[in-house]
């Protein structure tokens, strides 16, 4: 199994956020470039938002991952939801400052004021949705106050629309929004993604009419996508070890593409 | 973890669900075929049926059978004035069947059942439906540092058996994170299992060379972990 063809771009796949992984496209580039040259620029606090599996946390990831090499930078990818533990967390990484008393407001920012960095120090938040509004509120005012430069994540749905502009869509936000691809450039990321880790063969196997499939499976959504190639492979992985005959080195089986998404739940059968 | 048997059955099922519209479309197609040709030919029937005007020519009752055809017709949804002949409505009614057929049942992703995450995040007292939309999330998301969180809260709860169960999760998809072997091994020993819980720790110290798991099972060994 572990010698099998498939099994390393089915790991590939594997739904994990490593910078290291990240995939160059276009309109992500583009995304990307925006966020860097916004967070040099003061005050104001970012917003990247997005359906959920568009590429938020990687985005993240990447931005921490390139700032930490020249700037003060702090990844919080696991919401702290409390205030006060929000805060002593904060002062504690940031400003190294454990207190023993609860944090307030007003304690953090004699703090920050005290220790006072020439670069503001960039907090990057991951799943803001688990925030409520009353730790927002307070985000802000830290913000406000240019202690920290803040980028948040924050998943909408359609529900979560409407938070999202009754508290972001004011003008000390900055907003990027994040899409799902099209199936152009899902073919890209697929076969980045393979041809960087030396699966030729199998970046091979896709043909324009397997792309059109995943892509209007998945709908473009990097996660759907990850999902559906990983049961794909393990599909491929089986029958390797179990029916070999069966495997077309040519092309992608679109019985098993569907198999895998009835897998994975895009098709209800 | 697959199933392949049970996917190949799921998958007929879904291909006979698919093609289902155009078969019946088909079907309905030669039913309708079938019953023109038939109420057109034979004379016998249809001079049968008028018996109740027997004054009738065989032109004008052959006319008369043709109306609930296109009655039949018309239930297609075509827009066929009424005394077109009946082969044209016979092409026209393959396309309303086809139609809405391939977008509505290919791509059905689950619809975002996100609902409980906008209470959640105004209402963020420690309830229980919080984890659960979190475990919902984990679910979803497959990500690692969830899966920790979420074991944490459980640890830190008292809920040794769901920490123990969300640990391994997460150590099965990233065995690289330290805190959540040491809560697995935690929660292990809560659980009773101190042996399993040095057995996994051993294991883990000498594939890291973590010294936080090290310094656990001493505690553990020296009988001091409370
Ligand atoms: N540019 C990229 N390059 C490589 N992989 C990517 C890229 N964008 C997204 N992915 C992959 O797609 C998957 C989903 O992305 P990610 O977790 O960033 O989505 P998200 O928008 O943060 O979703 P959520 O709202 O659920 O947190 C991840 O496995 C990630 O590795
Ligand atoms: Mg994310």
């Amino acid at each position: 199994m572990e010698h099998s063809l498939f099994s390393k771009p089915r790991d590939l796949f594997l739904d994990v956020v490593n910078p290291k992984d990240y995939v160059q496209i276009d309109s992500i580039a583009h995304i990307y470039q925006s966020l860097k040259s916004s967070v040099q620029k003061p005050l104001k606090m970012i917003l990247l938002f997005g359906r959920p599996g568009t590429g938020k946390s990687m985005l993240l990831h990447k931005l921490h991952h390139d700032l930490s090499k020249h700037q003060k930078v702090f990844m919080f990818d696991i919401p702290i939801v409390d205030e006060d533990d929000f805060l002593r967390v904060l002062a504690e990484r940031i400003f190294a400052y454990s207190p023993r008393e609860t944090m307030t407001l007003t304690r953090f920012l004699e703090i920050a004021e005290a220790v006072s960095y020439t670069d503001v120090p960039i907090v990057l938040l991951d799943e803001a949705q688990l925030y409520s509004s009353s730790l927002m509120e307070k985000i802000r005012l830290i913000s406000d106050a240019r202690v920290i430069k803040f980028v948040i994540t924050l998943h909408k749905t359609d529900k979560e629309e409407i938070i999202a502009k009754e508290h972001f869509q004011t003008r000390i936000w900055e907003s990027i929004e994040l899409h799902n691809a099209t199936a152009e450039e899902l073919k890209i990321y697929i076969q980045k993604k393979l041809l960087k880790a030396n699966c030729f063969d199998v970046a091979n196997m896709f043909n324009d009419k397997n792309i059109k499939l995943v892509a209007s499976l998945t709908k473009g959504n990097f996660r759907e996508t990850n999902k559906l190639l990983f049961s794909l492979f393990s599909l491929y992985c089986w029958y390797e070890e179990n029916n070999p005959a069966l495997i077309q080195y040519n092309a992608l089986k679109s019985k098993w593409i569907e198999m895998a998404a009835i897998h994975t739940g895009l098709i209800h059968a | 973890m697959l199933n392949i048997q049970n996917l190949e059955r799921r998958w007929l099922k879904y291909k006979i669900k698919f093609y289902a519209p155009y078969i019946l479309g088909l079907i309905a197609l030669l039913t309708l075929l079938i019953a023109v040709t038939y109420s057109k030919k034979s004379d016998t029937d249809e001079a049968k049926e008028s018996i109740a005007s027997p004054s009738k020519s065989t032109h004008e009752a052959s006319s008369t059978v043709l109306e609930p055809s296109m009655d039949f017709v018309r239930s297609f949804q075509t827009t066929l004035p009424m005394n077109e002949t009946p082969k044209a409505p016979l092409q026209k009614n393959a396309q309303p069947v086809r139609e809405p057929l391939p977008v509505a049942k290919l791509v059905s992703t689950p619809p975002p059942d996100l609902s409980d995450e906008k209470s959640f995040s105004l209402n963020r007292t420690e309830s229980k439906l919080d984890i659960e939309t979190l475990e919902r999330r984990f679910k979803e998301t497959s990500n690692a540092n969830l899966g920790l969180f979420i074991a944490r809260y459980h640890y830190d709860h008292g809920n040794y058996s769901e920490a123990y169960n969300f640990a391994l999760k997460t150590n099965s998809i990233s065995n690289k994170i330290e805190e959540s072997w040491i809560i697995f091994a935690k929660s292990l020993v809560k659980l009773g299992r101190a042996e399993q819980a040095k057995k996994t720790l051993q294991f883990y110290i000498t594939d890291s060379n973590s010294e936080a798991a090290r310094s656990l099972l001493d505690t553990i060994e020296r009988g001091t972990f409370k």
